[in-house]
């Protein structure tokens, strides 16, 4: 009689543990750099003061200040030169953090900010949004940037317009 | 003719006599070792015998026939055997008995730092044998504690009841002790599993809760307490070796080598004693190429252990423990598309680390009331990394420690040390840096009141890391104990705990890969915590027991790594943590030393009271199970363990954007079964054992940390040996 029970808890286990091989491999994806490239143009005059002016990619729209960190914060593009007219830009080659890395899925917020401390800072009090990506040209209301794996998302582009800013996301 | 009749009377005796037969034999344990006070029944009648300090018995006047002799021993399995005895003869044999592995009841232990029963105890306290160590083949001690309910491994790092994360073993919140002294190193506070000397441990006892009020800092979330044993007082040899392999990965794409890779090791320990000075000597080799590449080691283990007694209440104890080891340094997999490949820049990166901990404990029996023991202990670590750049540190820990046990009466029992520990570090990763802490406790026990076992204890801690301004530590604890029955056990305790931070954990600065770095945080403070655990033990009968426990613990500026806005790590203070949680554990034997059911079960909700999310690497839901068949010389077993998925992890490596180990989310809830077949055999008299050991037998594939493939599926084959 115990030999049964012994016989069903063993069947039993095999089934539980059988069933399911546990982690599996990730189906292979496109090789090659995952990223996104366009151009910003400037309208108006730049402010004062300014030290540094990036685009930046949020994984979603910036709710409080924790948002402007990551991991909600995904990527930081090089600095552009103050006073610049425009700006072309290509993630994989301007990452201004070389170990932040883009990964396939969706941005909900990509935008140019700017900020007058000479260091690079993560708090969202020290910065200022002046464009927002959105194809329709009204820039309170974001386009997501849609990424796939081993491509370069292109066009890309943004209207910096220092005399009509955009809506600012919560400190 | 007077004579005629003396003759016949003793024809006739002599023919009585004749028709008469005794049973001698010896009964002994698994290794070897005699078994004194063990009860030999003849069954069906009322004759017997109990065995003597060298183990031996002898049943005379039995009549020949076959019987069925049954022998008894706590602690031991019972075993009953059957022979058949001829007129006249007189059969000498051997028995053996094996160690019982959990133990829940009856058992002394000295966790409380005075030995007391297990059933005695305010807190919920596991006991494992030797005997479930040597069967199932474990290749380091930290391998055994995953098989022990409410206890959980994160890689090398070992939690209970959630009490710790994964910090790459630094920091860490159990203490881990060898006869009562700490066993963590002077740097990071680790401890090294492999240094544990697993031939010589007797019994391991799993305080689960805060300890701190009687072992201060890092006993915060409990104390396991390693008891080593007794030198033999006779000539005693045993050996072990072992050799095992991994299967191969299911996907192909996992394979990076077309051969098996193997795992073998060789143990020798020899124990003896002349007069007062006994000793025991142990050599260890083990090796293991690993199952994934660049995860290799070797290590080599000597022991050295000398029991002096230097009068019938007192004895010196005086050990020595030295590992050397190299292993490959496998930090994360490359992706899940080669798990069981490192990060191209990790790969070839290997660690040579020394450890030897020496000490020596003095125990006095100043009267029938009052005893003293002194243990003096010095810890040398010392490892150097080589990857990119050379990592190394050496800890120097110095160690004393005074204890006093008072008993009063059978009533009252009052246990009072002093302890002073000093560390200094030199490394280029946790700098130049020294700790000292003292520390004063104190507990009182009382039996005063039928059926009621109450202690209290407090105890205070000074510490002082480097230049950081000292700090002060008061954990005070109470414990109810009550017998509603000799059945029915209530227990409840209250306790404060305290953890100061390691120096790692204070002024580790170093590159941890992929461009991040580990920040030093002079202001990183003490955690502290305040727990309460409600349980009870409930024998139904001999061979059915349920223990169960209701548990809290809160933590106040718990210490984790975190990722700092500047984009580094470092060790911070959490506001606050809860953890809280449900554990029962049901032992069965329906066919007592035969089938044996062992069911554990853990509910815990550990979060992060701030956030309102889980902790990391903290599973809400953990089932044990063995169930175990000793048929005869036989023994088969299935173990059996399941976690839940974790919630929370370190997602920061894990996602864009830094995404430091791709894949590294990848987790799943863990199923594990292991299965073990043993043979029990006497080889010219001496015990013997072979053992097949089949970990994984499902090849199920889990991480216990990011980017981390738990072992796969391995076989090993032990045998070993007692003369």
């Amino acid at each position: 009689m115990y030999k049964k029970y012994f016989c069903l808890l063993s069947l039993f286990l095999i089934i539980i543990s059988g069933c399911d091989k546990g982690i599996e491999p990730e189906p292979e994806t496109k090789s090659g750099p995952t990223g996104f490239g366009g151009k910003i143009t400037f309208l108006g005059n730049w402010p004062d003061s300014i030290k540094r002016t990036h685009i930046v990619v949020f994984k979603n729209q910036i709710q409080n200040s924790q948002d402007f960190f990551p991991p909600n914060l995904s990527f930081v593009v090089d600095s552009i030169p103050y006073k610049s007219a425009e700006f072309t830009y290509n993630s994989f080659e301007d990452n201004f953090y070389p170990i932040f890395q883009l990964t396939p899925g969706e941005y909900s917020y990509v935008v140019v900010a700017q900020s007058k401390t000479p260091e690079l800072s993560l708090e969202r009090k020290d910065w200022f949004v002046v464009g927002v990506y959105s194809q329709n040209g009204d820039q309170s209301k974001p386009t997501v940037l849609k990424l796939s794996a081993g491509e370069i998302t292109g066009n890309v582009n943004i209207v910096v317009d220092f005399n009509n800013p955009p809506p600012q996301p919560p400190m | 003719m007077k004579n005629f009749f003396v003759l016949i009377f003793l024809i006739s005796l002599s023919a009585a006599f004749a028709q008469t037969v005794s049973v001698k034999g010896k009964v002994i344990a698994d290794n070897a070792q005699p078994i004194a006070g063990a009860n030999i029944i003849v069954v069906e009648t009322n004759q017997g015998d109990a065995t003597d300090e060298n183990g031996f018995f002898e049943i005379e006047n039995l009549s020949a026939g076959t019987y069925t002799l049954e022998i008894s021993c706590i602690g031991y399995e019972k075993r009953k055997v059957t022979y058949a005895v001829g007129s006249g003869m007189k059969k000498i044999f051997t028995i053996v008995l094996k160690e019982t592995a959990f133990e829940t009841e009856q058992i002394v232990v000295s966790a409380s730092k005075y030995e007391q029963k297990l059933e005695d105890l305010t807190v919920s306290t596991t006991v494992i044998k030797s005997e479930f160590i040597n069967r199932k083949n474990f290749l380091s001690f930290d391998d055994m504690l995953r098989y022990v309910p409410g206890v959980q491994m994160n890689l090398e790092q070992v939690s209970i009841r959630g009490s710790s994360g994964y910090s790459k073993g630094v920091g860490a919140r159990v203490l881990v002790a060898i006869n009562g002294i700490p066993l963590y190193s002077g740097d990071n506070g680790d401890v090294v599993w492999e240094l544990i000397p697993l031939a010589d441990i007797e019994r391991v006892e799993v305080i689960k809760g805060p300890a701190s009020s009687l072992y201060g800092s890092s006993a915060i979330g409990g104390v396991i307490n390693i008891i080593t044993k007794q030198t033999s007082k006779n000539s005693l040899t045993h050996f072990k070796s072992y050799i095992g392999a991994y299967d191969k990965p299911s996907y192909d794409i996992w394979k990076w080598d077309d051969s098996y890779r193997t795992f073998y090791g060789t143990e020798l320990t020899h124990s003896n004693s002349f007069g007062s000075l006994g000793y025991t000597l142990a050599i260890k080799k083990f090796d293991n190429f690993g199952y994934r590449q660049n995860d290799y080691y070797k290590r080599y283990l000597g022991y050295v252990k000398l029991n002096y007694t230097l009068s019938p209440g007192s004895y010196l104890t005086i050990f020595s423990d030295y590992l050397y080891s190299n292993r490959g340094n496998f930090l994360y997999w490359k992706d899940s598309r080669n798990a069981l490949v490192p990060k191209d820049e990790d790969n070839g990166n290997y660690v040579k680390s020394y450890r030897s901990f020496n000490g020596l404990i003095y125990h006095s029996t100043l009267s029938p009331k009052l005893s003293a023991d002194l243990k003096a202990t010095y810890y040398r670590t010392k490892f150097d990394g080589y990857g990119v750049e050379l990592t190394t540190s050496t800890a120097n820990l110095y160690r004393a420690e005074i204890l006093t046990n008072y008993t009063a009466s059978e009533k009252f029992i009052l246990t009072t040390g002093a302890e002073l520990s000093y560390a200094k570090v030199s490394s280029n990763i946790f700098s130049n840096t020294n700790f000292f802490g003292t520390g004063l406790y104190s507990q009182f026990d009382y039996k005063g009141i039928d059926r009621l076992t109450a202690s209290f204890g407090f105890r205070y801690d000074y510490f002082k890391l480097d230049t950081i301004g000292g700090k002060n530590a008061f954990t005070p604890r109470a414990g109810l104990n009550y017998k509603l029955d000799d059945n029915f056990i209530l227990r409840a305790s209250v306790g404060t705990g305290f953890r100061a931070p390691t120096p790692a954990e204070v002024f580790t600065t170093a590159g941890v890969g992929g461009g991040i770095d580990v920040k030093e945080n002079p202001n990183l403070t003490s955690e502290t915590s305040i727990s309460f655990e409600l349980g009870m033990l409930f024998n139904y009968t001999n061979n059915f027991s349920v223990d169960a426990a209701f548990y809290r613990t809160d933590y106040d500026n718990f210490i984790e790594p975190n990722l700092t806005k500047e984009g580094d790590i470092q060790f911070v203070n959490l506001s606050q943590a809860r953890i809280q949680g449900f554990e029962a554990v049901v032992d069965w034997s329906p066919l007592p030393n035969e089938l044996q059911l062992i069911v554990g079960y853990n509910y815990m909700w550990a979060r992060d009271i701030e956030k309102n999310k889980a902790m990391k690497y903290r599973p809400r839901n953990v089932v044990y199970s063995q169930l175990k068949y000793s048929p005869g010389h036989f023994d088969f077993g299935i173990d059996f363990r399941y976690m839940s998925k974790v919630e929370e992890i370190d997602f920061a490596l894990t996602e864009a954007p830094l995404v430091l180990v791709k894949d590294g989310a990848k987790r799943v809830p863990v199923y594990v079964t292991d299965f073990t077949a043993g043979y029990n055999l006497l080889i010219s008299g001496v015990p013997a054992k072979i053992y097949l050991n089949a970990k994984n037998i499902f090849n199920y594939y889990y991480v216990e940390f990011i980017g981390n493939i738990a072992p796969i599926r391995n076989i090993s084959i032990s045998t070993e040996i007692y003369f």
